[in-house]
Protein backbone atom coordinates (compact mmCIF):
# COMPACT_ATOMS: atom_id res chain seq x y z
CA UNK A 1 0.00 0.00 0.00
CA UNK A 2 1.16 3.47 -0.78
CA UNK A 3 2.14 6.24 1.48
CA UNK A 4 -0.78 7.52 3.24
CA UNK A 5 -1.22 11.63 2.49
CA UNK A 6 -4.61 12.18 4.59
CA UNK A 7 -5.46 10.84 8.04
CA UNK A 8 -8.24 11.11 9.84
CA UNK A 9 -8.33 10.01 13.35
CA UNK A 10 -11.71 9.46 15.53
CA UNK A 11 -12.79 12.77 14.19
CA UNK A 12 -16.02 14.54 16.23
CA UNK A 13 -17.23 17.63 15.54
CA UNK A 14 -19.86 19.52 16.70
CA UNK A 15 -22.27 22.14 14.76
CA UNK A 16 -25.87 22.76 16.78
CA UNK A 17 -27.88 19.49 17.18
CA UNK A 18 -25.54 17.72 14.21
CA UNK A 19 -22.56 16.01 14.97
CA UNK A 20 -19.65 14.08 12.60
CA UNK A 21 -19.30 11.48 14.71
CA UNK A 22 -16.00 9.20 15.32
CA UNK A 23 -14.65 9.55 11.79
CA UNK A 24 -11.45 7.71 11.18
CA UNK A 25 -10.58 7.67 7.47
CA UNK A 26 -7.07 7.34 5.58
CA UNK A 27 -6.31 8.42 2.08
CA UNK A 28 -3.58 6.97 0.15
CA UNK A 29 -1.44 8.94 -2.19
CA UNK A 30 -2.72 8.95 -6.04
CA UNK A 31 -5.96 7.71 -4.56
CA UNK A 32 -9.50 8.57 -5.70
CA UNK A 33 -11.65 7.94 -2.65
CA UNK A 34 -15.24 9.03 -2.53
CA UNK A 35 -17.87 9.53 0.71
CA UNK A 36 -21.38 9.33 -0.25
CA UNK A 37 -24.31 10.15 2.08
CA UNK A 38 -27.30 12.22 2.17
CA UNK A 39 -27.77 15.66 2.34
CA UNK A 40 -27.11 16.67 5.78
CA UNK A 41 -24.88 13.34 6.08
CA UNK A 42 -22.31 15.56 7.02
CA UNK A 43 -20.19 15.24 3.80
CA UNK A 44 -18.81 18.67 3.40
CA UNK A 45 -18.22 19.01 7.08
CA UNK A 46 -15.66 16.25 6.83
CA UNK A 47 -14.37 17.98 3.80
CA UNK A 48 -14.07 21.28 5.32
CA UNK A 49 -12.60 19.32 8.59
CA UNK A 50 -9.93 17.37 5.81
CA UNK A 51 -8.77 21.28 4.30
CA UNK A 52 -8.21 22.41 8.15
CA UNK A 53 -11.18 25.02 7.90
CA UNK A 54 -12.98 24.00 11.20
CA UNK A 55 -11.81 22.75 14.54
CA UNK A 56 -12.02 19.42 15.88
CA UNK A 57 -13.93 19.17 18.95
CA UNK A 58 -11.86 15.66 19.41
CA UNK A 59 -9.49 13.07 17.32
CA UNK A 60 -7.12 15.27 14.03
CA UNK A 61 -6.54 15.40 10.63
CA UNK A 62 -2.96 14.92 9.58
CA UNK A 63 -1.87 15.88 6.45
CA UNK A 64 1.52 14.11 5.48
CA UNK A 65 1.48 13.23 8.94
CA UNK A 66 1.14 16.79 10.70
CA UNK A 67 -2.15 18.39 12.48
CA UNK A 68 -3.56 20.20 9.20
CA UNK A 69 -4.30 23.18 11.20
CA UNK A 70 -0.62 23.38 12.79
CA UNK A 71 0.14 24.33 8.84
CA UNK A 72 -0.57 27.68 8.14
CA UNK A 73 -3.63 28.01 5.82
CA UNK A 74 -1.26 29.40 2.69
CA UNK A 75 1.68 26.86 3.34
CA UNK A 76 -0.74 23.79 2.96
CA UNK A 77 -1.11 23.55 -0.97
CA UNK A 78 -4.36 21.73 -0.77
CA UNK A 79 -6.29 21.98 -3.85
CA UNK A 80 -10.14 22.66 -2.63
CA UNK A 81 -12.95 23.06 -4.74
CA UNK A 82 -16.34 24.35 -3.50
CA UNK A 83 -19.66 23.35 -4.60
CA UNK A 84 -20.46 26.04 -6.67
CA UNK A 85 -16.66 26.88 -7.48
CA UNK A 86 -15.92 30.28 -6.04
CA UNK A 87 -14.11 31.66 -8.55
CA UNK A 88 -12.85 35.37 -7.51
CA UNK A 89 -15.69 37.39 -9.64
CA UNK A 90 -13.19 40.17 -9.73
CA UNK A 91 -10.38 38.49 -11.73
CA UNK A 92 -10.48 37.52 -14.95
CA UNK A 93 -10.62 33.44 -15.74
CA UNK A 94 -6.73 33.95 -16.41
CA UNK A 95 -6.31 36.30 -12.84
CA UNK A 96 -8.25 33.18 -10.89
CA UNK A 97 -5.54 30.56 -12.84
CA UNK A 98 -2.47 32.32 -12.27
CA UNK A 99 -3.65 33.49 -8.62
CA UNK A 100 -1.54 30.74 -6.68
CA UNK A 101 1.93 31.90 -8.76
CA UNK A 102 0.79 35.21 -8.14
CA UNK A 103 1.06 34.91 -3.99
CA UNK A 104 4.65 33.01 -5.22
CA UNK A 105 6.03 36.14 -6.95
CA UNK A 106 6.26 34.53 -10.26
CA UNK A 107 7.23 36.62 -12.87
CA UNK A 108 3.96 37.55 -15.36
CA UNK A 109 5.60 36.64 -18.77
CA UNK A 110 6.39 32.64 -16.37
CA UNK A 111 2.93 32.90 -15.12
CA UNK A 112 1.24 33.85 -18.53
CA UNK A 113 2.72 30.76 -20.18
CA UNK A 114 1.70 28.32 -17.26
CA UNK A 115 -1.91 29.89 -17.10
CA UNK A 116 -2.24 28.86 -21.28
CA UNK A 117 -0.41 25.70 -20.94
CA UNK A 118 -3.47 24.43 -18.12
CA UNK A 119 -6.09 26.59 -19.63
CA UNK A 120 -5.67 24.38 -22.61
CA UNK A 121 -5.45 20.98 -20.73
CA UNK A 122 -8.73 22.01 -19.60
CA UNK A 123 -10.02 23.39 -22.45
CA UNK A 124 -10.68 26.92 -21.04
CA UNK A 125 -8.37 28.86 -23.07
CA UNK A 126 -10.60 30.35 -25.23
CA UNK A 127 -12.01 32.20 -22.17
CA UNK A 128 -9.20 33.55 -20.07
CA UNK A 129 -10.41 37.22 -20.44
CA UNK A 130 -13.78 36.68 -19.43
CA UNK A 131 -15.00 37.01 -15.66
CA UNK A 132 -16.81 34.13 -13.86
CA UNK A 133 -19.98 35.41 -13.94
CA UNK A 134 -19.75 35.18 -17.79
CA UNK A 135 -18.81 31.82 -17.89
CA UNK A 136 -21.23 28.76 -18.05
CA UNK A 137 -21.42 25.80 -15.14
CA UNK A 138 -18.87 23.84 -17.13
CA UNK A 139 -16.62 26.40 -17.56
CA UNK A 140 -16.42 27.47 -13.97
CA UNK A 141 -15.62 24.12 -12.72
CA UNK A 142 -12.69 24.12 -15.79
CA UNK A 143 -11.10 27.27 -14.54
CA UNK A 144 -12.09 26.04 -10.69
CA UNK A 145 -10.35 22.90 -11.42
CA UNK A 146 -7.35 24.76 -13.10
CA UNK A 147 -6.80 27.27 -10.32
CA UNK A 148 -6.82 24.37 -7.68
CA UNK A 149 -4.11 22.10 -9.99
CA UNK A 150 -1.83 24.86 -11.01
CA UNK A 151 0.43 24.60 -8.00
CA UNK A 152 0.23 20.26 -8.34
CA UNK A 153 -1.31 20.06 -4.93
CA UNK A 154 -0.55 16.61 -3.70
CA UNK A 155 -4.17 16.18 -2.34
CA UNK A 156 -7.47 17.34 -4.17
CA UNK A 157 -10.88 17.89 -1.82
CA UNK A 158 -13.86 18.16 -4.17
CA UNK A 159 -17.43 19.57 -3.12
CA UNK A 160 -20.45 17.60 -4.65
CA UNK A 161 -17.98 18.53 -7.85
CA UNK A 162 -20.41 17.11 -10.83
CA UNK A 163 -23.82 17.98 -8.87
CA UNK A 164 -24.56 21.51 -11.13
CA UNK A 165 -23.63 20.32 -14.31
CA UNK A 166 -25.90 18.86 -17.36
CA UNK A 167 -25.89 15.00 -18.33
CA UNK A 168 -23.58 15.63 -21.09
CA UNK A 169 -21.09 18.29 -19.30
CA UNK A 170 -20.77 16.21 -16.55
CA UNK A 171 -20.11 12.72 -18.66
CA UNK A 172 -17.34 14.96 -20.32
CA UNK A 173 -15.88 16.13 -16.65
CA UNK A 174 -16.01 12.67 -16.01
CA UNK A 175 -13.30 11.99 -18.64
CA UNK A 176 -11.06 15.02 -17.30
CA UNK A 177 -11.40 13.75 -13.75
CA UNK A 178 -9.74 10.59 -14.71
CA UNK A 179 -6.23 12.83 -16.30
CA UNK A 180 -6.31 14.23 -13.39
CA UNK A 181 -4.81 12.08 -11.14
CA UNK A 182 -2.75 10.70 -14.51
CA UNK A 183 -1.34 14.16 -15.36
CA UNK A 184 -1.32 15.81 -11.73
CA UNK A 185 -0.10 12.47 -9.17
CA UNK A 186 -2.76 13.80 -6.84
CA UNK A 187 -5.15 11.72 -4.47
CA UNK A 188 -8.64 13.12 -4.59
CA UNK A 189 -11.33 13.11 -1.49
CA UNK A 190 -14.39 13.92 -3.34
CA UNK A 191 -18.04 13.54 -1.87
CA UNK A 192 -21.13 13.28 -3.34
CA UNK A 193 -24.65 11.74 -3.01
CA UNK A 194 -24.70 10.06 -6.33
CA UNK A 195 -23.14 6.62 -5.54
CA UNK A 196 -23.16 5.68 -9.42
CA UNK A 197 -20.81 8.25 -9.83
CA UNK A 198 -18.96 7.77 -6.84
CA UNK A 199 -18.71 3.87 -8.24
CA UNK A 200 -17.66 5.05 -11.55
CA UNK A 201 -14.93 7.05 -10.47
CA UNK A 202 -13.76 6.07 -7.22
CA UNK A 203 -11.01 3.54 -6.34
CA UNK A 204 -12.47 3.75 -2.46
CA UNK A 205 -15.76 4.78 -1.20
CA UNK A 206 -16.95 5.69 2.25
CA UNK A 207 -20.46 5.88 3.54
CA UNK A 208 -21.39 8.37 5.69
CA UNK A 209 -24.86 7.90 7.60
CA UNK A 210 -25.78 10.61 10.12
CA UNK A 211 -22.65 11.90 10.47
CA UNK A 212 -21.13 8.66 11.21
CA UNK A 213 -18.80 6.64 8.50
CA UNK A 214 -20.64 3.15 8.28
CA UNK A 215 -17.55 1.59 6.15
CA UNK A 216 -14.90 1.86 3.55
CA UNK A 217 -14.83 -0.13 0.60
CA UNK A 218 -13.68 -0.83 -2.93
CA UNK A 219 -15.77 0.51 -5.54
CA UNK A 220 -16.63 -2.94 -6.55
CA UNK A 221 -17.62 -4.16 -3.56
CA UNK A 222 -20.07 -0.92 -2.95
CA UNK A 223 -23.67 -3.24 -3.81
CA UNK A 224 -21.74 -6.31 -1.99
CA UNK A 225 -20.45 -5.77 1.19
CA UNK A 226 -22.56 -6.92 4.12
CA UNK A 227 -23.76 -3.21 5.15
CA UNK A 228 -26.18 -1.97 8.36
CA UNK A 229 -29.76 -1.60 8.18
CA UNK A 230 -29.19 2.48 7.08
CA UNK A 231 -26.59 2.07 4.71
CA UNK A 232 -29.17 -0.44 2.95
CA UNK A 233 -31.68 1.72 2.88
CA UNK A 234 -29.75 4.84 1.78
CA UNK A 235 -28.43 2.67 -1.11
CA UNK A 236 -31.54 1.07 -2.00
CA UNK A 237 -30.01 -2.47 -1.43
CA UNK A 238 -33.17 -4.15 0.19
CA UNK A 239 -36.07 -2.91 -2.72
CA UNK A 240 -33.45 -4.11 -4.95
CA UNK A 241 -33.13 -7.68 -3.51
CA UNK A 242 -36.71 -7.31 -3.34
CA UNK A 243 -37.42 -6.88 -7.01
CA UNK A 244 -34.84 -9.56 -7.98
CA UNK B 1 -55.63 37.57 -7.02
CA UNK B 2 -54.94 37.59 -3.05
CA UNK B 3 -50.86 36.89 -3.36
CA UNK B 4 -51.26 40.51 -4.76
CA UNK B 5 -52.68 42.23 -1.88
CA UNK B 6 -50.15 42.42 0.16
CA UNK B 7 -47.46 43.99 -2.43
CA UNK B 8 -50.15 46.64 -3.39
CA UNK B 9 -50.61 47.79 0.67
CA UNK B 10 -46.71 47.66 0.54
CA UNK B 11 -46.18 49.96 -2.98
CA UNK B 12 -49.08 52.34 -1.09
CA UNK B 13 -47.42 52.85 1.84
CA UNK B 14 -43.94 53.21 -0.06
CA UNK B 15 -45.58 56.07 -2.31
CA UNK B 16 -47.12 57.88 0.80
CA UNK B 17 -43.76 57.91 2.74
CA UNK B 18 -41.98 59.44 -0.90
CA UNK B 19 -44.38 61.74 -1.28
CA UNK B 20 -44.50 62.87 2.46
CA UNK B 21 -40.59 62.45 2.41
CA UNK B 22 -40.53 65.00 -0.48
CA UNK B 23 -42.90 67.38 0.82
CA UNK B 24 -41.24 67.89 4.11
CA UNK B 25 -37.50 67.92 2.67
CA UNK B 26 -38.37 69.63 -0.66
CA UNK B 27 -39.49 72.34 1.59
CA UNK B 28 -36.54 72.36 3.16
CA UNK B 29 -34.32 72.31 0.44
CA UNK B 30 -36.93 74.94 -1.63
CA UNK B 31 -36.60 77.57 0.98
CA UNK B 32 -32.79 77.18 1.14
CA UNK B 33 -32.26 77.03 -2.33
CA UNK B 34 -34.09 80.26 -3.08
CA UNK B 35 -33.32 81.68 -0.10
CA UNK B 36 -29.84 80.60 0.19
CA UNK B 37 -28.93 81.07 -3.92
CA UNK B 38 -30.68 85.00 -3.94
CA UNK B 39 -27.08 85.72 -1.40
CA UNK B 40 -25.32 82.92 -1.93
CA UNK B 41 -22.29 84.20 -4.15
CA UNK B 42 -21.81 87.17 -1.87
CA UNK B 43 -22.21 85.42 1.15
CA UNK B 44 -20.38 82.42 0.29
CA UNK B 45 -17.32 84.68 -0.33
CA UNK B 46 -17.02 86.23 2.76
CA UNK B 47 -13.74 85.48 4.56
CA UNK B 48 -15.73 84.20 7.48
CA UNK B 49 -17.44 81.81 5.32
CA UNK B 50 -14.59 80.94 3.12
CA UNK B 51 -12.66 80.28 6.79
CA UNK B 52 -15.49 77.90 7.84
CA UNK B 53 -16.04 76.20 4.32
CA UNK B 54 -11.72 75.11 4.47
CA UNK B 55 -12.16 74.34 8.08
CA UNK B 56 -15.26 72.40 7.57
CA UNK B 57 -13.46 70.33 4.80
CA UNK B 58 -10.22 70.14 6.32
CA UNK B 59 -11.22 68.00 9.42
CA UNK B 60 -13.81 66.22 7.63
CA UNK B 61 -11.04 64.76 5.75
CA UNK B 62 -8.58 64.28 8.39
CA UNK B 63 -10.94 62.53 10.85
CA UNK B 64 -12.64 60.20 8.13
CA UNK B 65 -9.03 59.02 7.49
CA UNK B 66 -8.36 58.54 10.88
CA UNK B 67 -11.90 57.06 11.19
CA UNK B 68 -11.16 54.10 8.82
CA UNK B 69 -7.40 53.73 9.44
CA UNK B 70 -9.03 52.52 13.03
CA UNK B 71 -12.12 51.53 11.39
CA UNK B 72 -11.36 48.58 8.72
CA UNK B 73 -8.53 46.71 10.58
CA UNK B 74 -11.65 46.23 14.34
CA UNK B 75 -14.48 45.29 11.64
CA UNK B 76 -11.81 42.87 9.91
CA UNK B 77 -11.27 41.37 13.37
CA UNK B 78 -15.00 41.38 14.74
CA UNK B 79 -15.86 40.02 11.85
CA UNK B 80 -13.10 37.41 10.43
CA UNK B 81 -11.71 36.27 13.50
CA UNK B 82 -12.68 35.04 17.38
CA UNK B 83 -11.51 36.03 20.46
CA UNK B 84 -13.25 35.67 23.65
CA UNK B 85 -15.22 38.55 25.13
CA UNK B 86 -15.61 39.62 21.36
CA UNK B 87 -19.99 40.77 21.99
CA UNK B 88 -18.86 42.80 25.10
CA UNK B 89 -16.27 44.69 22.84
CA UNK B 90 -18.83 44.71 20.21
CA UNK B 91 -21.51 46.45 22.54
CA UNK B 92 -18.48 49.01 23.53
CA UNK B 93 -17.74 50.09 20.19
CA UNK B 94 -21.25 50.77 19.16
CA UNK B 95 -22.59 51.56 22.69
CA UNK B 96 -21.37 55.42 21.47
CA UNK B 97 -23.77 55.59 18.67
CA UNK B 98 -26.96 55.49 21.02
CA UNK B 99 -25.58 58.51 22.96
CA UNK B 100 -26.58 62.19 21.81
CA UNK B 101 -23.61 63.56 19.75
CA UNK B 102 -23.74 66.71 22.80
CA UNK B 103 -23.47 64.07 25.55
CA UNK B 104 -20.31 62.35 23.90
CA UNK B 105 -19.07 65.98 23.45
CA UNK B 106 -19.36 66.77 27.40
CA UNK B 107 -17.67 63.59 28.13
CA UNK B 108 -14.84 64.43 26.09
CA UNK B 109 -14.73 68.40 27.70
CA UNK B 110 -14.69 66.77 30.83
CA UNK B 111 -11.70 63.90 29.70
CA UNK B 112 -9.55 67.27 28.00
CA UNK B 113 -10.37 69.55 30.80
CA UNK B 114 -9.01 67.10 33.22
CA UNK B 115 -4.95 67.14 34.07
CA UNK B 116 -4.46 64.53 31.59
CA UNK B 117 -6.01 67.16 28.89
CA UNK B 118 -3.70 69.71 30.01
CA UNK B 119 -0.98 67.84 30.03
CA UNK B 120 -1.27 67.00 25.97
CA UNK B 121 -1.56 70.84 25.47
CA UNK B 122 1.70 71.36 27.05
CA UNK B 123 2.82 68.66 25.24
CA UNK B 124 1.97 70.66 21.90
CA UNK B 125 -1.45 68.64 21.31
CA UNK B 126 -4.08 71.04 22.85
CA UNK B 127 -7.54 69.87 22.33
CA UNK B 128 -10.70 71.66 24.38
CA UNK B 129 -10.89 75.28 22.40
CA UNK B 130 -8.92 74.30 19.86
CA UNK B 131 -9.15 72.62 15.77
CA UNK B 132 -7.84 69.41 17.14
CA UNK B 133 -10.72 68.87 19.20
CA UNK B 134 -12.67 69.67 16.09
CA UNK B 135 -10.72 66.48 14.63
CA UNK B 136 -11.49 64.90 17.16
CA UNK B 137 -15.06 65.46 18.06
CA UNK B 138 -15.79 64.11 14.52
CA UNK B 139 -13.44 61.18 15.00
CA UNK B 140 -15.26 59.52 18.02
CA UNK B 141 -18.90 60.68 17.20
CA UNK B 142 -18.43 58.74 13.43
CA UNK B 143 -15.84 55.84 14.76
CA UNK B 144 -18.43 53.14 15.80
CA UNK B 145 -20.73 54.12 12.52
CA UNK B 146 -17.80 53.60 10.02
CA UNK B 147 -16.92 50.25 12.32
CA UNK B 148 -20.65 49.52 11.97
CA UNK B 149 -20.65 50.24 7.88
CA UNK B 150 -17.14 48.41 7.56
CA UNK B 151 -18.26 45.62 9.36
CA UNK B 152 -21.31 45.21 7.07
CA UNK B 153 -18.78 45.50 4.32
CA UNK B 154 -16.71 42.43 4.74
CA UNK B 155 -19.73 40.50 5.99
CA UNK B 156 -21.03 40.94 2.66
CA UNK B 157 -17.90 38.75 0.99
CA UNK B 158 -17.81 35.14 1.35
CA UNK B 159 -15.48 34.06 3.82
CA UNK B 160 -15.18 30.89 1.71
CA UNK B 161 -13.16 33.09 -1.31
CA UNK B 162 -10.71 33.97 1.42
CA UNK B 163 -10.26 30.11 2.62
CA UNK B 164 -9.61 29.59 -1.33
CA UNK B 165 -7.28 32.30 -1.38
CA UNK B 166 -5.13 30.73 1.05
CA UNK B 167 -5.30 27.43 -0.29
CA UNK B 168 -3.90 29.07 -3.14
CA UNK B 169 -0.85 30.54 -1.47
CA UNK B 170 -2.06 33.96 0.16
CA UNK B 171 -0.72 34.90 3.00
CA UNK B 172 -3.30 36.63 5.57
CA UNK B 173 -2.30 39.63 4.46
CA UNK B 174 -2.60 38.87 1.04
CA UNK B 175 -6.16 37.28 1.43
CA UNK B 176 -7.38 40.43 2.94
CA UNK B 177 -5.29 43.02 0.47
CA UNK B 178 -6.27 40.91 -2.78
CA UNK B 179 -9.64 39.45 -2.11
CA UNK B 180 -11.67 40.67 1.26
CA UNK B 181 -10.86 44.45 0.20
CA UNK B 182 -11.41 44.47 -3.24
CA UNK B 183 -14.80 42.73 -3.37
CA UNK B 184 -15.70 45.20 -0.26
CA UNK B 185 -14.11 48.45 -1.95
CA UNK B 186 -17.54 49.84 -3.39
CA UNK B 187 -19.13 49.33 -0.19
CA UNK B 188 -16.26 50.97 1.75
CA UNK B 189 -15.85 53.56 -0.28
CA UNK B 190 -19.70 55.25 -0.08
CA UNK B 191 -19.08 54.42 3.42
CA UNK B 192 -16.00 56.85 3.38
CA UNK B 193 -18.25 59.56 1.49
CA UNK B 194 -21.13 59.05 4.02
CA UNK B 195 -19.22 59.17 7.07
CA UNK B 196 -17.20 62.23 5.32
CA UNK B 197 -20.64 63.71 5.03
CA UNK B 198 -21.42 63.43 8.63
CA UNK B 199 -18.22 64.64 9.64
CA UNK B 200 -18.77 67.77 7.71
CA UNK B 201 -22.51 68.54 9.48
CA UNK B 202 -21.46 67.39 12.96
CA UNK B 203 -22.25 70.02 15.36
CA UNK B 204 -23.27 69.09 18.95
CA UNK B 205 -19.66 66.71 19.98
CA UNK B 206 -17.86 69.99 18.36
CA UNK B 207 -19.95 72.57 20.19
CA UNK B 208 -19.48 71.03 23.78
CA UNK B 209 -15.60 70.32 23.56
CA UNK B 210 -14.28 73.59 21.06
CA UNK B 211 -17.25 75.57 21.42
CA UNK B 212 -18.46 78.15 18.40
CA UNK B 213 -15.76 81.28 17.59
CA UNK B 214 -15.52 82.94 14.41
CA UNK B 215 -12.33 82.36 12.18
CA UNK B 216 -10.89 79.59 15.59
CA UNK B 217 -13.58 76.75 15.65
CA UNK B 218 -15.95 77.89 12.91
CA UNK B 219 -16.80 75.07 10.53
CA UNK B 220 -20.34 75.15 8.63
CA UNK B 221 -22.74 73.79 10.91
CA UNK B 222 -21.05 76.46 13.19
CA UNK B 223 -21.10 79.26 11.49
CA UNK B 224 -24.91 78.80 10.98
CA UNK B 225 -25.44 78.56 14.63
CA UNK B 226 -23.38 81.64 14.91
CA UNK B 227 -25.40 83.43 11.73
CA UNK B 228 -28.84 82.72 13.61
CA UNK B 229 -27.73 83.96 16.68
CA UNK B 230 -26.55 87.27 15.02
CA UNK B 231 -29.77 87.30 13.21
CA UNK B 232 -27.62 87.29 9.93
CA UNK B 233 -30.21 84.46 7.95
CA UNK B 234 -29.53 85.15 4.66
CA UNK B 235 -25.77 83.89 5.92
CA UNK B 236 -26.60 80.80 7.34
CA UNK B 237 -29.35 79.96 4.80
CA UNK B 238 -26.00 80.61 2.17
CA UNK B 239 -24.25 78.16 4.30
CA UNK B 240 -26.80 75.93 5.07
CA UNK B 241 -27.08 75.50 1.05
CA UNK B 242 -23.48 75.12 0.54
CA UNK B 243 -23.76 72.02 3.04
CA UNK B 244 -27.31 70.78 0.88
CA UNK B 245 -24.86 70.71 -1.90
CA UNK B 246 -21.88 69.48 -0.62
CA UNK B 247 -24.51 66.49 1.07
CA UNK B 248 -26.59 65.82 -1.92
CA UNK B 249 -22.94 65.20 -4.42
CA UNK B 250 -21.54 62.87 -1.34
CA UNK B 251 -24.71 61.09 -1.61
CA UNK B 252 -24.87 61.13 -5.41
CA UNK B 253 -21.12 59.73 -5.54
CA UNK B 254 -22.05 57.21 -2.32
CA UNK B 255 -24.74 55.60 -4.32
CA UNK B 256 -23.07 55.27 -8.13
CA UNK B 257 -20.44 53.52 -6.13
CA UNK B 258 -22.59 51.00 -4.54
CA UNK B 259 -23.39 49.86 -7.81
CA UNK B 260 -22.15 46.37 -8.43
CA UNK B 261 -19.55 46.44 -11.27
CA UNK B 262 -21.06 45.54 -14.41
CA UNK B 263 -18.05 43.79 -15.64
CA UNK B 264 -18.45 40.94 -13.12
CA UNK B 265 -22.02 40.23 -14.40
CA UNK B 266 -23.13 38.15 -17.38
CA UNK B 267 -25.59 41.05 -17.94
CA UNK B 268 -23.40 43.12 -19.87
Amino acid sequence: MSDTILSIRNLIIRRGYFILNDVSLDIHERELFAVIGKTGAGKTMLLEASAGFCKPDHGQVLYRGTPVRDIPLHKRNIGYLYQDYNLFPHMTAAGNIGYSLKMRHVPNSEIQSMVQEIARLFEVDGVLDQYPGTLSGGEQQRVALARALLMKPPLLLLDEPFTALDPVTKHRMYGMFRTIRDKFSCAVLFVTHDFAEAQALADRIGVLVGGSLRGVVSSDQLYLADWDRDVRMFLGLDAMRRRC
Amino acid sequence: MRKHRHPDIFLSLCGILTILTVLFIGTNVIVMTFQGTRSFLSNVMRTETLFAIGLSVRTACVSTLLCFLLAVPTSFILERTSFPLRPVVETALELTMSLPNIVLGLSMLIIFASPFGKALKHAGFPVVFSQNGIVLAQLIVNLPFAIKLSTAAFRDVDVKLEHVAGLLGASPFRQFSTILLPLSRHTLISALILVWSRALGEFGATLMLVGVTRMKTETLPAGIYLDVSTNDLSGALSSAFMLLLISALSLGIANRLTKKNVRWSRHV
